[in-house]
């Protein structure tokens, strides 16, 4: 049995690393089959896949619907972000300084930083929360540590209280959404409404071209999506994976055989909360502009949709719901499908892609048990017997 | 027959019904006991007291000769103590195997990582054995625990209790829902299990009781009504009154 299971993440790997290998050739060697920005929405994309994975171990196993995993998913985004654009402004000031005759003192080199980057916000001063800015070992670490401990504080206090269903999922929302209203503000520190932009520069790196970044970065999302199904899958395949299971079906059940559930409840909430993080620290820069529009409740509700469409409850499930939903969400919102006039009414795909995105939600939640992955399972047993 | 559990003065109540009204009460071990009473006189408040589920207004639960206090833990903690429940609703995972069921069951390290790393050993697998031969479902270990008939899914709770090794089980309305062969097999079962654990049985169905053939305890109105054998406690002038006022 568990040669078998063991294969599945061996499987996972070789095709991931395949494919990776395919958009590669495709982009450098055979110049231009590829583009440089279908690179990177690969890359965008296998990052959301990592994020669904988190999401499905958290819902489709432990059964909380947490619709703020992309609140994680954006402080990722953000603390990666802070180093890159703190590193490739100091690059920018030293380098103007460079052809005057006086060099620049380490205060006035901070203070052109911080004019550069928060001038846009009508301050000059860097502040508090940018004091690691300039290591990013630190900023590395910090992708793990903040996320890491919102999620603990949340998930304590929502999990001691024995909050479940349908008000938990509202409070992860409350989260996000009260998150992403602070960092609207100008003085949260983040540059408010703006966000944090030009992360698509790697500092230390100006001579390499954005198509070179786009294929390292994809191969880093690669690697970091086949750890974290490898890891999920150990999860799943242990007895952890029973217990959160059981914890979905009937929580009593676990509590009165011994486990201390809340507290089950609350690590896989971290775990995943810092997986999500992990996929955003890789997501944006790929992006190159994180903002506070991203920890809008929506996005977290659309990786739901992505996991339920695909199919909770199995790691697979969910890698095919988000990249499936949302490569072609990209192509119907890219304007690139002509507009349709049918009889009075004006087929514009940006919009009515949405409408075709709920219906087939509704569609596939009510025709298949474990959506678009459980279909695939289905068809497969049916060709097998006949 | 030392007391494995003392219940002392516990009252509880909800929303100003007073479901236990100072209720002082306590079970051997081993001994099998049941616990009868109209509906509303506190058979399940008690053992939701004692399993940690509802938190006692005043009063003492003490468990075993060292006579731990259960009052402030909570239902995990007393679970691991080693007090096992089973809901009147048998409370299982359908949608796994009976074999993992039982598995997940077992006692052991209930910590997270503990569960992470946990390797299933042979001597385990032969425990297994043992319990789904005596819960009567060697043949169904890979079925889907939620395809079971009903009486089946009781026996496998009944099961999972047995894996956690406890001191006592607290068993409520096991009969419900089981056919009249189920129920034989069902009382067969609890005797003999009673040999080397306390039990505490809830249950309506007076044949059932009397098949047990243990002490009954009647609760009225939240406290002791009458103690005794099934015989003895029928004669009594208000427990009659109690079941046939009603």
């Amino acid at each position: 049995m568990n040669f078998i299971k063991r294969n599945q993440s061996l499987n996972f790997v070789i095709f991931f690393f395949l494919f990776s290998l395919f958009v590669t050739i495709a982009s450098e060697l055979a110049m231009g089959l590829l583009s440089t920005s279908f690179v990177k929405v690969l890359g965008k994309t296998l990052m959301l896949c990592l994020a669904a994975i988190a999401l499905d171990l958290v819902w489709g196993y432990c059964g909380i619907l947490s619709l703020g995993h992309m609140a994680f998913f954006a402080l990722g985004g953000y603390l990666i972000g802070m180093w890159l654009m703190y590193e490739r402004t100091k690059e920018i000031v030293i380098s103007a300084a460079s052809e005057q005759l006086i060099p620049l003192t380490p205060e006035e080199t901070k203070e052109a930083i911080g004019n550069q980057i928060f001038g846009v916000v009508g301050g000059s001063d860097i502040p508090i929360i940018w004091i690691f800015a300039d290591s990013l070992i630190i900023h590395l670490l910090l992708i793990v540590i903040i996320p890491g401990l919102l999620a603990l504080v949340f998930g304590w206090l929502a999990f001691r209280s024995r909050v479940t269903g349908v008000y938990l999922s509202i409070l992860t929302q409350a989260m996000t959404l009260a998150l992403s209203l602070y960092l609207f503000q100008n003085d949260s520190g983040l540059r408010g409404n703006n966000g944090l932009s030009g992360l698509q520069n790697i500092p230390g790196y100006g001579n390499l071209t954005q198509d070179v970044i786009s294929v390292i970065f994809l191969w880093l999302s690669t690697f970091a999506l086949c750890c974290g199904f490898y890891i999920a899958s150990i999860i799943t395949k242990s007895k952890l994976g029973n217990l959160l299971v059981g914890i979905r079906d009937d929580e009593a059940r676990v509590r009165f055989l011994g486990y201390n559930v809340e507290l089950y409840k609350l690590l896989i909430f971290v775990v995943t909360a810092i997986m999500a993080a992990i996929a955003g620290s890789l997501y944006y820069p790929q992006a190159g502009i994180v903002n506070p529009t991203e920890l809008a409740p929506i996005a977290s509700i659309y990786l739901a949709v992505w996991v339920s469409i695909g199919g909770r409850g199995k790691l697979i499930g969910a890698v095919l719901g988000a990249a499936f939903v949302s490569l072609i969400s990209s192509f119907f919102t890219s304007g690139q499908i002509p507009n349709i006039d049918f009889w009075i009414i004006n087929i514009n795909w940006v919009d009515w892609w949405l409408i075709i995105l709920g219906l087939s939600f509704v569609s596939i939640t009510l025709a298949t048990q474990n959506g678009l992955f459980g279909l695939i399972e289905k068809v497969k047993e049916r060709v097998i017997n006949k | 027959m030392n007391d494995l559990l003392e219940v002392r003065n516990i009252s509880v109540s909800f929303d100003g019904f007073k479901a236990i009204n100072s209720l002082s009460w306590s079970i051997g071990y081993p001994e099998l006991r049941a616990i009868i009473g109209p509906n509303g006189a506190g058979k399940t408040t008690l053992m939701d007291i004692i399993s940690g589920k509802t938190k006692a207004d005043s009063g003492k639960v003490l468990w075993d000769e060292v006579a731990i206090p259960l009052t402030q833990k909570s239902e995990y903690q007393i679970a691991k103590l080693g007090i096992g429940r089973k809901f009147q609703r048998p409370t299982i995972f359908e949608e796994q195997s009976v074999e993992e069921n039982i598995v997940v069951s077992l006692k052991n390290n209930r910590g997270f990582f503990a569960a992470l790393t946990y390797k299933y050993t042979d001597q385990e697998k032969l425990r297994v054995g043992e319990i789904a031969s005596t819960i009567k479902l060697t043949s169904l270990l890979s079925k889907k625990a939620g395809e079971l008939s009903h009486g089946q899914k009781q026996w496998l709770e009944i099961g999972m209790l047995l894996s956690q090794d406890p001191k006592l089980l607290l068993i409520d309305e096991p009969a419900a829902g089981m056919t009249t062969e189920e129920r034989n097999m069902t009382v067969q079962l609890l005797r003999e299990l009673s040999k080397t654990k306390s039990i505490i049985v809830v249950e309506h169905d007076m044949d059932f009781i009397r098949n047990l053939g243990c002490r009954v305890t009647v609760l009225h109105e939240g406290s002791v009504l009458a103690e005794g054998s099934i015989d003895h406690v029928s004669k009594n002038k208000e427990v009659v009154e109690v079941y046939l006022g009603r």
